[in-house]
């Protein structure tokens, strides 16, 4: 064989890795790490660790009890394995509970260049932007919150809009009464572990019959290493209160596993009205199914109130494994809950995802509608729950679930479970699962459009349901990110 | 640890001594799967299979094993007799082959059919695959009491290419004593054979009785099945049924199921559709009422290429009754060209019943028809107001609906007087 022939081709070989490692670093944009003096707890936990937590925090003597009680179950609990996961043990003694930037700003003006930088990098308005973004922000860091914008204009409309560390000190009343009230602590394995350890997240409290005058959201950052974020976030919608939330989150690219376990817990009263909104971008490993996160998350929202509504819109394109239902107990006559879901997985993403439905009140009504897509070797699950309950009189629930598939080495699967107490209730259920038809691409081929353009203008069109149902610039955002996650899932 | 007393059921179940068979492979096949139901009991909801089945109250029951009585408890074989079934017949009672009231004199060609009992004195090695199988799952406690202690059951054979015109009866008959029955079903249809078969459980009397079975049926290459399940058993009867079918090559199945009697019901029905265009189609109601709970556990296994599979199962609760369903449809790697489809669709008549419906999609490879749907409801009222209007009165339209809700199972039943008669055990059993 010819030398020069066998050095060329090596060279073409090289540089096409070469386009495939530059491509391949595209794709998790987020990926970064930022250098920045951090300041923390030791790996490890026991009750200890969860006083020391509770002290740095400067909690009151109840948060602390309340932390330990929930620990204490903890201890009790089995670890769950009914989901169809294909995960490595977790060693909860391993990593650290606490971390976070040393220097603490009193306000957004002292807040760390290196950390707006970081949120600049991701797109998140914190400083001058944010006046033209319009939306509030609450970044949180690692464990704490970094900064909440707009506090000013939102104190003037009553809205409440911190962090969770500081609705503990400042406003205890309102968080003791409802904390936990949605999502007790011994609720399920990892509900219970983060009621011990929960470090920050956001409050949200819009009093009777106001209208937040604008989007709330969180950006959620896990920085540090060998560290668990276990955010909580607690969202109060008195009476007639309308409320749009916003959820982001990325993490940097290593090769170990980081735990998320939190928990999310919304309350709306007499014809309120709550809407949920989540781009979930955490580190997804990389394509052989090194790192990423897991993402093991339990959201609940309860309509309290009678005419209430609440709404969960998702779109999941992070996370190494996602486990999680957004769920919404239907408790007042003629609420709403819907759930909006759009899950894709690539390389070995696994994602268990869905919702349930607790229909206990008249005339309540659900919308569920999921769309799931897989490619590479991943798996992706719906699972869900919809349940009348005797008293649901007339209640009525509509689902529909769809996924497709992009390959041969994934999986789809839909398990969903109906419990029907009432004869009055109407449930529906529907689902398909395809592949991208040939037709559909021919049909594009044939007009010139290239293959990976026509996948993902198909899978736009296959989601546009969900992709309706999220604020303007998260939808926008949502789309770019289901093409990136695809690139390199076709040919 | 101390070990909890086992329940009465288990107790009495694991007392019952394992039938002698002088076959060395069947003895350790039945105690290795007795020390398997010992070592895990009965199921609790927890196991996912029995999420919506309680065991908690039959397991406080203890029935005795068998009936010493079988063969002269008195049974009316004219009431055994369905329309447009008539020929081979094969009888049990409480468990035990009768003689005196099968039919088994003039089997057609290519048929061999007798009971296990009879089978395991000759030959018994053709068996040996099917009754040596271990039961390890969770879950799967009543496989392991009928593959420990049942001693008889139907052996059923058709010969390559032969078709059997006439269909053949399987009467499982329950009589009078509180007791525990099991029986152990094989069938095997031989590449291109045909054949229709009606299954019927028809006990009598309010005796609380147990009853286990297992049937065993292949489908080798191109055979064609045409299936009836006729399950009117009486109130007192708590049924556990598992059937495994696999279909080969170019194999049909057709099962019309009707779930009508019977206290606790449950039935495993597991399909493999392991031969390339295998074809299997599923068609059934259940209509527990009164404190019935009828539970039907559907899984379909698409593992070859272009395989098909439909299911339409229809579910009325009325009383205080319980209906659980799940339909399963997994489509493995490699098996391209599926087209799987299933629906559900289930009326609650009464404020205190209940129904719980599962459909699953669990698809693995793309080349992949797959659909499923499952609703809970009410009837239509629009078509309750259009025949409102031409003057008929609430309750008859309603009856009217309902009747036609059901029946539409079994629309393609092609044997039409024996479809009139189940039509007309559906409609009886509506409230009216």
């Amino acid at each position: 064989m010819n030398s020069m022939i066998n050095d060329s081709s090596s060279a073409t070989a090289l540089r096409d890795n070469a386009d495939v490692a530059e491509a391949l670093g595209r794709t998790y944009s987020a990926g970064f790490i930022t250098e920045i003096e951090m300041t923390g707890l030791p790996p490890g936990l026991d009750e200890g660790t969860i006083r020391a937590l509770s002290a740095v925090k400067h909690e009151p003597e109840w948060m602390t009890e309340w932390r330990l009680e929930a620990y204490r179950h903890w201890l009790t609990m089995p670890k769950p394995d009914w989901a169809k996961l294909n995960i490595d043990p977790i060693d909860y003694q391993a990593i650290s509970y606490y971390a976070a930037p040393k220097k603490q700003p009193k306000s957004l003006d002292e807040v760390d260049p290196a950390l707006l930088e970081t949120y600049e990098k991701l797109g998140v308005p914190l400083h001058e932007r944010a006046a033209l973004a319009g939306v509030a922000v609450d970044a949180v860091f690692d464990s704490v919150s970094v900064g909440t914008t707009f506090r000013k204009q939102l104190a003037d409309a009553g809205v409440l809009f911190c962090s969770m560390s500081e609705a503990i000190r400042e406003y205890p009343e309102i968080v003791q009464k409802y904390l936990g009230s949605v999502v007790p602590t011994g609720d399920n394995f990892f509900a219970a572990l983060n009621s011990a350890v929960f470090s920050d997240g956001s409050f949200v409290f819009i009093p009777k019959g106001v209208r937040c005058p604008m989007e709330l959201s969180t950006y959620f950052r896990i920085n540090a290493q060998n560290t668990g974020q276990f955010e909580r976030t607690l969202i109060v919608a008195e009476e007639g209160a309308h409320v749009s939330y916003l959820e982001g989150c990325t993490a940097p690219k290593r090769d170990e596993n980081q735990l998320h376990a939190a928990v999310v817990e919304l309350v709306a009263l007499e014809k309120a009205q709550i809407k949920y909104s989540t781009v979930q971008n955490w580190y997804p490993g990389d394509e052989n199914g090194v790192g990423g996160i897991y993402n093991f998350v339990t959201k609940r929202g309860d309509c309290r109130g009678d005419d209430s509504k609440i709404c969960w819109t998702q779109v999941e394109t992070g996370s190494a494994i996602t486990w999680k239902y957004p769920s919404v107990v239907l408790r007042g006559d003629r609420s709403v809950g819907e759930f909006y879901s759009v899950a894709l997985t690539h390389h070995f993403q696994q994602a268990d995802t869905g919702t349930k439905m607790i229909h206990l009140g008249k005339h309540t009504k659900s919308k569920i509608v999921s769309k799931g897509i897989s490619a590479g070797r991943s798996s992706n699950s719906y699972r869900g729950l919809v349940k009348m309950e005797k008293g649901a009189e007339g209640a009525r629930n509509y689902t529909q679930c769809d996924s497709l598939l992009i390959g041969k080495k994934c999986g789809a699967h839909t398990f969903p479970y109906m419990e029907v107490k009432n004869p009055t209730a109407i449930v529906e259920h529907e689902a398909t699962t395809s592949k991208i038809s040939d037709d559909q691409m021919f049909y594009c081929r044939a007009r010139g459009i290239p293959e990976e353009d026509a996948v993902s203008m198909i899978v736009d069109g296959f989601c546009k349901q969900v992709f309706r149902e999220l604020p303007m610039e998260f939808a926008v955002e949502a789309k770019k990110l289901l093409e990136v996650s695809l690139e390199g899932a076709v040919g | 640890m101390n070990q909890p007393a086992p329940l009465p059921l288990v107790a009495s179940l694991l007392d019952a001594p394992l039938p002698p068979s002088g076959i060395a492979w069947l003895d350790t096949a039945r105690q290795e799967n007795r020390a398997a139901f010992a070592a895990a009991g009965l199921p609790d909801t927890k196991v996912e299979a029995w999420k919506y089945t309680a065991l908690r109250g039959l397991g406080q029951r203890s029935f005795a094993n068998g009936d010493a009585d079988a063969q002269t408890r008195a049974v009316d074989a004219s009431a055994l007799a369905l329309p447009g079934v008539a020929g081979v017949r094969l009888v049990f009672v409480n468990g035990a082959f009768r003689a005196d009231l099968s039919t088994l004199d003039a089997l057609p060609d290519g048929l061999s059919l007798q009971p296990l009992s009879l089978a395991l004195q000759g030959d018994a090695e053709p068996l040996r695959f099917a009754l040596s199988r271990h039961y390890r799952d969770a879950g799967d406690a009543f496989a392991q009491v009928n593959a420990a202690i049942a001693s008889d059951g139907v052996v059923l054979r058709v010969a390559a290419h032969a078709r059997i015109e006439q269909p053949v009866q399987l009467v499982f008959a329950g009589a009078e004593a509180e007791l525990a029955w099991h029986a152990r079903n094989v069938i095997e249809l031989g590449e291109g054979a045909e054949l229709s078969l009606v299954e019927h459980y028809a006990s009598r009397g309010d005796a609380a009785q147990l009853a286990t079975l297992v049937s065993d049926i292949e489908l080798r290459d191109g055979a064609q099945l045409h299936h009836v399940v006729l399950q009117d058993a009486a109130i007192g009867t708590n049924l556990i049924r598992r059937s495994s079918l696999h279909l080969h090559a170019r194999a049909q199945a057709t099962l019309h199921v009707l779930e009508l009697g019977g206290a606790l019901v449950r039935h495993d029905l597991r399909a493999e559709l392991i031969g390339d265009d295998a074809q299997l189609h599923t068609r059934g109601v259940f209509m527990p009422h009164g404190r019935q709970h009828i539970d039907t556990q559907l899984a379909i296994r698409h593992q070859a290429l272009n395989t098909t599979s439909t299911s339409h199962w229809r579910g009325v609760a009325n009383d205080r009754a319980r209906g659980v369903f799940r339909g399963a449809i997994v489509v493995a790697p490699g098996a391209d060209g599926s087209d799987a489809n299933l629906s559900n669709k289930n009326l609650l008549l009464s404020p205190s019943a209940e129904i719980d419906t599962k459909p699953e999609l669990e698809i693995y490879a793309d080349e992949v028809q797959a659909a499923h749907g499952a609703t809970v409801g009410q009837l239509d009222e629009r078509s309750l107001f259009y025949l409102r209007s031409r003057g008929i009165p609430l309750a008859e339209a309603r009856a009217l609906l309902t009747a036609a809700f059901c029946r539409a199972v079994l629309d393609d039943l092609p044997n039409a007087a024996l479809r009139e008669h189940l039509s007309g055990l559906l409609v009886a059993q509506l409230p009216t």
